[in-house]
């Protein structure tokens, strides 16, 4: 079964767009749900992307990659 | 805040949080003060989670004042107390360089070895974010130069969670300066090899040794912070040349491990420094001085350096960018030695 990581809708206030700063797992790794994975810029400020379930990761947005809420950056076969 | 199990990496920014939140909780000696350290978490994010973790008693917001917030830390370490200080932009050390030059770095020396100041000063440095030249400058071989505290510069997060660790628990006064375009904070540049596989157990990076992170025996480059990721781009582009480069990431400028360098210029005879200092009366010219006043008979090449060049640096994009080293000046440095 696959499982998205998508930008939460809640993680920052308003409709900006943001870009991924640093991956903190490698791509084909095996993370746990609630693991911090990723880390998200908005306007000079930082938000946490944590794991939605546990799986082995495929990275689909890249470090420098502009994301907005609801954008699909990863997946988590489980 | 747990991170991925196994292949876990951690930004520098957060590696230097984590060493320091692993040493509060085992020494309650240990606290932290400077400008936005607080709720904040640090302007390049190094402080995240202490403020909650520990409180505003030991993770204190200062006013804009670091003449009284270094000075009061030199009194603390001199007390007993292990502080961390932040000067947030090295720039700025004009305004306290009495508490730091004179007061931290001396005061063991002037009460005859009594008067211990184990204490850290976490310092930011370098541009490339078009931020003017009092918010982008290097100034390693300023703080290099004055004798009596110790001097490290990590390139990645794990070498900044060892330093860290090393530097808080070091009974002498360490200047711990991060480069802003390696902490992972976006706005300050990206550099994805930074952030490393980082070991959540506490350890430490000895203080004062070189690490050679690439092997060959063609040319010796010798960088340090952010230099070390464009020495690295640089030997790979070399490699698709056929010529093999050797990668010296200095991680320590006081001590200086000068063995290190020695031994690479011995087998490869050629040398370049790369520092994002200004180019005269700095960490380039130490390195080379190093080599050659040790031995002139390894070298196959007069040893050259890619520096900034000895202008204030600009804002506009452009105009820094051109005077910053890079891979290609690098690169384009090693074909002038070779006459080509």
């Amino acid at each position: 079964m696959s499982t998205a990581i998508t930008v939460p809708e809640d993680l920052w206030e308003g409709d900006n767009e943001g870009v991924i700063t640093a991956w903190l797992v490698d791509d084909g790794s095996q993370v746990k749900q609630g693991d911090l994975v990723a880390e998200v810029m908005v306007e000079k400020a930082q938000y946490e992307i944590e794991a939605p379930a546990s799986g082995v990761l495929t990275i689909a947005k890249q470090e420098d990659e502009v994301v907005a809420k609801g954008t699909s950056i990863a997946s988590l076969e489980t | 805040m747990n991170t991925a199990t196994g292949s876990r990496k951690l930004t520098i920014a957060r590696a230097m949080a984590e060493a320091t939140a692993q040493e509060m909780r085992q020494d309650p000696s240990v606290f932290v003060m400077g400008e936005d350290v607080g709720p904040l978490g640090g302007v390049f994010g190094n402080t995240r989670g202490l403020h909650e973790e520990f409180g505003a008693e030991r993770v204190r917001d200062t006013p804009i004042s670091e003449t009284a917030f270094i000075g009061a830390a030199v009194g603390a370490a001199s007390d007993g107390m292990r502080p961390i200080v932040e000067l947030m932009f090295v720039d700025f050390f004009g305004v306290c360089m009495d508490a730091i030059y004179n007061m931290m770095a001396k005061n063991t020396y002037f009460s005859g070895g009594k008067v211990k100041v184990p204490m850290v000063l976490m310092t930011s440095t370098g541009g490339g974010y078009s931020d003017g030249g009092q918010h982008s400058q290097c100034l390693y071989g300023t703080f290099a130069h004055l004798p009596g505290m110790k001097v490290v510069v990590p390139s990645n997060a794990y070498d900044a969670k060892g330093l860290m660790t090393a530097a808080i628990r070091d009974d002498n006064p360490v200047v711990f300066m991060y480069h802003k375009s390696l902490q992972g904070m976006g706005w300050l540049g990206t550099e994805k090899g930074a952030t490393v596989a980082t070991p959540e157990e506490s350890y430490t990076v000895e203080i004062g040794k070189a690490s050679v992170v690439k092997e060959g025996g063609d040319l010796t480059l010798v960088s340090l912070g952010a230099g070390v990721h464009h020495c690295l781009r640089a030997a790979k582009a070399l490699g698709e040349e056929g010529v093999e480069a050797e990668v010296v990431d200095l991680r320590s400028l006081v001590p200086l491990d000068r063995e290190t360098v020695r031994a690479s210029v011995a087998k490869t005879g050629r040398l370049i420094v790369v520092d994002e200092d200004y180019h005269s009366y700095g960490v380039s010219g130490e390195i080379i001085a190093s080599v050659v006043e040790h031995d002139t008979s390894c070298l196959k090449a007069s040893p050259r350096r890619v520096a900034y060049p000895d202008i204030p640096i600009p804002f506009a994009p452009t105009m820094e960018q051109w005077a910053l080293p890079n891979a290609d000046k690098i690169v384009d440095t090693y074909h002038q030695m070779m006459g080509q």
